[in-house]
């Protein structure tokens, strides 16, 4: 299950540094409280946490060993807001998700992240959340792993000696596009941060969070002449020794976690240049998951799923104005070599839904454009659309959470303002609107609610120290 | 696979941990100061300190004295304007006085970057500007400090092929006094917004 509240944020252990270097008084000559690892104020790195500049990627494929090594390389951030659903009441008139309408903690997150040397860095993120609702029903906190990345990287200098030719590295992380420094992939991909207590639609591919915090990736990557990143990454069930890196995960359920088997290829090609204050991207990435229908069960046969997606990046990073673009297609095919027999044998295997069809498609679509001014005052659109073929067993009628048609269709977009007045404070305003939600816009889901009754306006307080 | 892959890894790592290739540098701080340029400095100022974005400034060919001098100014904070704040205060503590030298010695033998073209009435105007000053208002030729070619000289820094916008930010941070220039302040603090945008066109599109 993907932790939506956690994904978007990473902080290296600079925010330490910003917080110091913007506490401590001018002409304060303690140049030890001033060398944390880089001493560079947020929007170095980032053009509004966590989406990065050119030199922010730089940073996270140097695997974040620039600057100094700090002796307490930690950091915190917090997020509270209030969430308000348009309509919260299903059919019966009980409340749908919890804690609606008022101030809430959100999450917490811990971070222990940095460089080792000059050679070894990453980041550790554990996170608390404060809205989860369990087996019983009861609102409970849980805390667990949240994205992970650790690297070892090498550089090759040019002949000249003016560049670094080749960057390279190693990575171990958690969630398939964590790795990735464009904020097209879905890890760190718009919308980065949403509210915990909201509505989402059923359907979703497996790169665009279905693996988060349950495989352990081991992948290697090139940069060449900051144009040309190659990745190739493999991609297991994170057990055994890798368990660490799903803490937190319920491994016992049927339908807790997800169960891959072996290793599952990854791929990633992207073209970057830069000129003047543009940067563009344009990529390409692909994943293929065999999946065990019941992750308690690791001896029957796998349903296969293979990703297939394109994106693209573009910013535009002046003083005092900042304008980016991302957006990605995925493509996904469903193959059920193991569910859709087994369902038709009468002997469904898993938790469920299962499948009424021998394969399916989904592809989901993601846009969104932002302008920052000032690094201050930011303004987002997005918009967001998932469509796939029908498949009554996937996506039955159900209050809520199904579909009257049994379509996966979601169409949406989300109209986001922040104001960041101080570097490690943002404020936002964000409103989710669904124009289809699981394949219908009136009466979706065979009960009587409509698409635009999910509709979510949060207001959030993020912090970072 | 899982086993190429711990292969792998383990060539990463010890890849990794070589010196780079081709590192020939004759003292520890020019060594040091190489590395620094190509893996870090690199990333905002350019291959070759040739930089991309004007959001940051051109050192390739720049004089050495005004390089070390400006790296002391970010570790001591005389240059207050936002930027120097957020990308550079933290990067000087990383340079003591030996790599900053070494660093000043590698940009300054960088070949010099190719002058931009800009609209010829206001590079006119600058050249004008540049090379005349304006007397009325007590304004001194640019060029009896920064040079003819605007190469600059000793401490006076270079100019010529030098990102407009950078220019432009940094007349204004010297004639509001965020950052700290004495000299400069004196000379500039009655040029018009104009004027700076001319001048800066025209010293942009030198060679």
């Amino acid at each position: 299950m993907s932790k939506r509240f956690a994904r978007g944020f990473i902080s290296c252990a600079s925010v330490i540094a910003m917080v110091i270097a913007a506490t401590v008084p001018r002409g304060a000559h303690a140049v030890p409280a001033y060398a944390r690892q880089t001493g560079q104020a947020c929007v170095a790195c980032h053009v509004s946490f966590p989406e990065l500049t050119p030199y922010g990627r730089n940073f996270k494929l140097s695997g974040y060993t620039i600057g100094v090594r700090q002796s307490i390389p930690l950091a915190l951030m917090a997020q509270a807001g209030v969430t308000n659903v348009k309509n919260n009441k299903d059919d019966q008139g009980s409340a749908i998700v919890p804690k609606t309408s008022k101030l809430e903690l959100s999450a917490a997150s811990l971070f222990l992240a940095g460089k080792v040397n000059d050679n070894i860095g990453g980041f550790v993120q554990w996170t608390y959340g404060n809205i989860n609702v369990n087996d019983a029903g009861a609102i409970v906190g849980h805390s667990g792993i949240d994205n992970t990345d650790i690297r070892v990287v090498g550089r090759i200098e040019n002949d000249d000696k003016t560049d670094t030719r080749w960057l390279y590295g190693a990575t171990l992380h958690n969630n398939p596009t964590a790795q990735d420094v464009w904020n097209s992939t879905p890890a760190f991909g718009f919308p980065f941060t949403a509210a915990p207590n909201g509505i989402g639609p059923a359907a979703a591919t497996t790169v665009d969070g279905g693996l988060a915090q349950q495989v352990a990736g081991v992948g290697g990557y090139v940069f060449w002449n900051r144009t040309i990143y190659a990745e190739l990454t493999g991609y297991r069930t994170a057990d055994g020794a890798f368990s660490a890196l799903r803490a937190g995960q319920d491994t016992h359920t049927p339908g807790g976690v997800a169960r891959l088997k072996g290793t599952n290829p990854y791929a990633r090609l992207a073209y970057n240049r830069e000129w003047g204050a543009h940067s563009l991207m344009l990529g390409t990435y692909g994943l293929i998951v065999e999946r065990y229908p019941d992750n308690t069960l690791p001896n029957t046969p796998t349903d296969r799923f293979t990703d297939v997606a394109i994106d693209g990046q573009y910013q535009y990073i002046t003083d005092p104005h900042t304008f980016t673009v991302q957006a990605t297609y995925i493509h996904e095919k469903q193959n059920y070599h193991a569910s859709y027999p087994a369902s038709l044998d009468g002997n469904p295997i898993g938790a469920g839904p299962t499948p009424e069809n021998a394969s399916d498609r989904l592809g989901t679509t993601k846009f969104k454009a932002s302008y920052y001014y000032e690094h201050m005052y930011g303004s987002t659109l997005a918009y967001f659309s998932t469509r796939g073929n029908v498949d009554m067993g996937l996506y039955a009628p159900g209050s809520v959470n199904g579909s009257n048609t049994g379509s996966p269709n979601s169409t949406g977009y989300i109209v986001e303002f922040s104001y960041t007045p101080i570097q490690y404070l943002r404020l936002m305003l964000q409103y989710t609107a669904y124009t289809k939600f699981n394949g219908g816009t009136n009466n979706y889901d065979g009960s009587g609610r409509n698409a635009r009754d999910n509709n979510t306006l949060f207001l959030n307080a993020w912090v970072a120290f | 696979m899982y086993k190429c892959i711990q292969v792998a890894f383990a060539l990463f790592l010890q890849w990794g941990l070589l010196p780079p290739v081709g590192a020939a540098a004759a003292t520890p701080a020019a060594d040091a100061a190489e590395k620094l340029a190509t893996q870090v400095c690199v990333s905002c100022h350019g291959a070759g300190g040739n930089s991309i974005s004007p959001m940051f400034p051109t050192l390739a060919a720049q004089q050495p004295l005004y390089v070390v001098a400006q790296i002391k100014a970010f570790r001591g904070q005389t240059r207050g304007e936002p930027e120097a704040h957020d990308y550079m205060l933290g990067m000087a503590t990383l340079i003591d006085d030996a790599t900053a030298e070494a660093l000043a010695q590698y940009f300054a033998h960088q070949p010099a970057p190719p002058g931009t073209p800009g609209e010829s009435v206001v590079v006119a105007r600058g050249k004008q500007l540049y090379e005349g000053g304006v007397p009325d208002r007590g304004i001194a030729a640019c060029a009896s400090c920064h040079g003819v070619t605007a190469s600059g000289m000793s401490i006076f820094p270079r100019l010529a092929g030098q990102h407009a916008a950078y220019v432009t930010k940094q007349l204004r941070a010297i004639q509001s006094k965020l950052r700290a220039s004495p000299v400069m302040h004196g000379i500039i603090k009655d040029l018009k917004p104009d004027e700076m945008n001319a001048l800066a066109a025209f010293v942009q599109s030198l060679d």
